[in-house]
């Protein structure tokens, strides 16, 4: 095996992902079609085989990642995890007060399924033979997501309790009398809103805080203003962009009133058009910013006793790749899609490296063999949650 | 030429690989290549076997925690080939490009038959057992919402929506004579501009018409009576439930396939295979329609003047193109009415 690169002591790690969008494209056509006639049932299996191919592809100082998760136990964990779901959303169309009692039932069950979805991933990763762990409590994962939740049911419970804020049948001459419950009811999100950046960092904190290889335990050390700096630097960029296109589109709505009256077909498309551009600019130049953002942020924010994470991905680069990613995922309908994750997943990874203080060889893994719980690793991929880079 | 891992320790030693009965046989290497220490072995059955990819390294995991790597990928598959276990046919058929395309023609197949028959037919289950209560309770929802925001007391003088009433319960009984028709109840509300000459028709049985559609059509209570029946309509085949049920598929089948990536782009798909729907409704709904007419002795033709009304409204023209649409187009609707055969579209 070549030597890592030594310089002043450490040893370089370098990222590599040698995973193609061509070979993914196969293996993705594959998981869909075997998902679809086997309506989901095989979605663990897909699953599995996706982060194997991914993991397998990223290869660490020259030693690819592994997974090792069984994909049948996976998709016990889904199968509770969806009933759960069902009976959730089930519940909402019956009656709100069922919907709201549902709602505390997930909000006291979730932390629990993401502190065994983190266990379980990080459990079932591997790399040089030694499998990651996830320390981090239950008791730990509550705190981290209870502000969250606080703050969803207070608005949540205002706006089902709380009386409609205009009488049925009523003219609407009578103004609106709002009583203390729908101003909360109003409120809340709106506060909820700032809160965001905290309930990430928050949340960000107590997933990097827990990673584990062997003897080495991490620690995330980024003050929370940087979160505030970063999602204040986004809506900037939201305001900005949102701007330049309303004017755009007050241009085009002042030519095409000399069109005429009557809604056109020109102008439904114009419309339509405008909408989805307001929509690609969103996710070409807000959302690649943000995820750039956090990952160096985060990233560069974590280390252990011998190990130093350094992430110099650029927001350029990910605007370029976001916006080539869109144009042809547009233009091939989709087909170009495996491509874009697998564009997306290089740039990203290849920008992070691993600085050891140690020589590599000298680092022991923990002999212990997690057996997780999948239901959680299901939870997790319904609400979107996802530890990786 | 492999990399033994022993699972406790980052430090890899190299082993030289071999199968000799039934066993993996790992025999690590000195530095000069001799043989080094006694060999390591796993029984075949506890060998978890890489699946082949084009490029990358290949790993075998072992039941006892340890790891073997193969940085050579191409002289290990060569050496699998015959000393390995036979590869599934999953692996195999990702190798290919004519199997992926055939699997790609499959899975366009699938996904067509599933968008035409099987997800309706799933939310035609799914509202099946669903009790009519239901309906009821999220129209009720809906009925609230709709009034609060959209619509005001009826300017209609109470004989007026008397007349109307029993106009309409009459047909409806002759469209129905053995009993059985669906349960309504029927709104006459003011409305604002943006809702216009409007009809709709709640889960549950709510039937809302608004003064502005009664105004459009004054003097043609066959084409008013022709509007409520479409609502009927809806009522009868539960649409609106229908509907919800369908979204919810719809939103799980797009999320499994694109949420990787994005799941703005999940919703789209969702969205459009969903109008598509709403217009398989729409016309059964004109159906319903039509046999109330007929059943009451009126002409289905009728319905043509309500286009015709439409249209000439200030504002009217050309809607969003077909595959955004939520109703089929009006030309379609109209040739329907004046000719609506026995049954069905």
């Amino acid at each position: 095996m070549q030597a890592d690169p030594v310089a002043g002591g450490e040893h370089r790690l370098a990222v590599q992902f040698v995973g193609s969008g061509s070979e993914y494209f196969r293996i993705w056509i594959v998981n869909l079609l075997l998902t679809l006639v086997t309506l989901g049932l095989y979605y663990p299996f897909a699953k599995v085989r996706r982060l194997r191919y991914f993991h397998g592809a990223t290869e660490l100082g020259g030693h690819p990642m592994s997974f090792h998760a069984d994909p049948r136990k996976m998709l016990r964990g889904y199968l509770l995890v969806g009933l759960l779901f069902l009976a959730y959303s089930g519940a909402g169309h019956f009656s709100p007060v069922a919907g709201l009692v549902a709602f505390v039932i997930i909000a006291l069950v979730w932390p629990a399924l993401w502190h065994s979805s983190l266990r379980f991933r990080l459990a079932n990763t591997g790399w040089r033979g030694m499998r990651l762990q996830f320390k981090g409590t239950r008791g730990d994962a509550y705190r981290a997501l209870a502000p969250g939740f606080v703050a969803a049911l207070v608005a949540v419970g205002a706006g089902l309790l709380g009386p409609a804020p205009m009488a049925e049948g009523q003219p609407g001459a009578k103004p609106l009398e709002l009583t203390v419950l729908n101003w909360v009811a109003l409120l809340v999100p709106m506060l909820m809103v700032f809160a965001v950046p905290a309930l990430l960092w928050l949340m960000r904190r107590y997933q990097q805080n827990h990673l584990a290889l062997g003897a080495e335990q991490a620690r995330f050390d980024v003050p929370l203003r940087r979160f505030y700096a970063v999602a204040l630097r986004a809506l900037g960029l939201l305001l900005v962009f949102g701007f330049l296109v309303g004017i755009v589109a007050a241009v085009a709505t002042g030519g095409l009133a000399a069109l005429g009256d009557g809604v056109t077909l020109t102008k439904v498309l114009l419309g339509l058009a405008s909408v989805l551009t307001v929509l690609l600019i969103a996710q070409v130049i807000v959302t690649p910013y943000v995820v750039t953002r956090l990952q160096n942020l985060v990233w560069n924010g974590t280390r252990s006793r011998h190990l130093r994470f350094e992430s110099t991905l650029r927001v350029r680069q990910m605007m370029g790749l976001s916006l080539r990613n869109w144009l042809l995922i547009i233009v091939t309908l989709g087909l170009y899609l495996p491509f874009a994750t697998v564009a997306t997943a290089r740039l990203r990874l290849q920008a992070v490296s691993v600085a050891c203080g140690v020589d590599p060889d000298t680092l022991f893994g923990s002999a212990e063999r997690g057996d997780e719980s999948a239901a959680g690793d299901a939870a997790g991929d319904l609400a979107g949650l996802d530890i990786g880079l | 030429m492999a990399l033994h891992f022993d699972g406790r320790s980052a430090r890899a030693s190299p082993v030289r690989l071999a199968v000799e009965g039934g066993c993996l046989v790992a025999q690590p290497l000195a530095d000069d290549g001799s043989a080094a220490a006694t060999p390591l072995r796993w029984p075949l059955a506890q060998v978890q076997w890489p699946e082949r990819t084009r490029h990358g390294q290949r790993l075998l995991h072992l039941a006892d925690g340890a790891q073997l790597q193969l940085a050579d990928a191409a002289a290990f598959d060569r050496w699998r080939a015959q000393h390995g276990p036979r590869e599934g046919w999953v692996v195999q058929a990702q190798q290919r490009w004519r199997s992926t395309l055939v699997a790609l023609v499959l899975l366009l197949a699938v996904a067509a038959a599933g968008y035409r028959w099987g997800v309706p037919a799933a939310a035609r289950g799914v509202v099946a057992l669903m009790p009519q209560s239901v309906d009821a309770a999220v129209g009720t929802h809906a009925l609230e919402g709709v009034r609060a925001q959209w619509l005001r007391p009826s300017q209609l003088p109470a004989a007026r929506q008397g007349d109307l009433r029993s106009a309409f319960a009459a047909a409806v009984a002759q469209a129905w004579p053995a009993g059985g028709a669906p349960a309504y109840r029927l709104h006459f509300h003011a409305a604002t501009a943006d809702l216009g000459p409007n009809a709709l028709a709640l889960p549950g049985g709510d039937i809302v018409v608004t003064d502005a559609l009664v105004d459009l059509l004054q003097g043609h209570d066959d084409t008013l009576l022709g509007v409520m029946a479409h609502e009927l309509g809806h009522v009868e085949y539960r649409h609106g439930m229908r509907a919800l049920a369908q979204f919810a598929l719809l939103n799980t089948a797009t999320g499994v396939a694109l949420g990787d990536f994005s799941s703005m782009l999940a919703v789209l798909p969702a969205w459009m295979a969903q109008m598509g729907y709403s217009r398989d409704a729409e016309r059964q709904a004109d159906w319903v329609a039509v046999r109330v007419l007929r059943a009451s002795g009126r002409d289905p033709a009728a319905m043509v003047l309500l286009f015709e009304r439409l249209a000439r409204r200030p504002g009217a023209g050309t809607g969003p193109p077909m595959a955004l649409a939520s109703h089929p187009a009006d030309d379609e609707r109209v040739r329907y009415f004046r000719d609506p055969g026995a049954g069905l579209r």
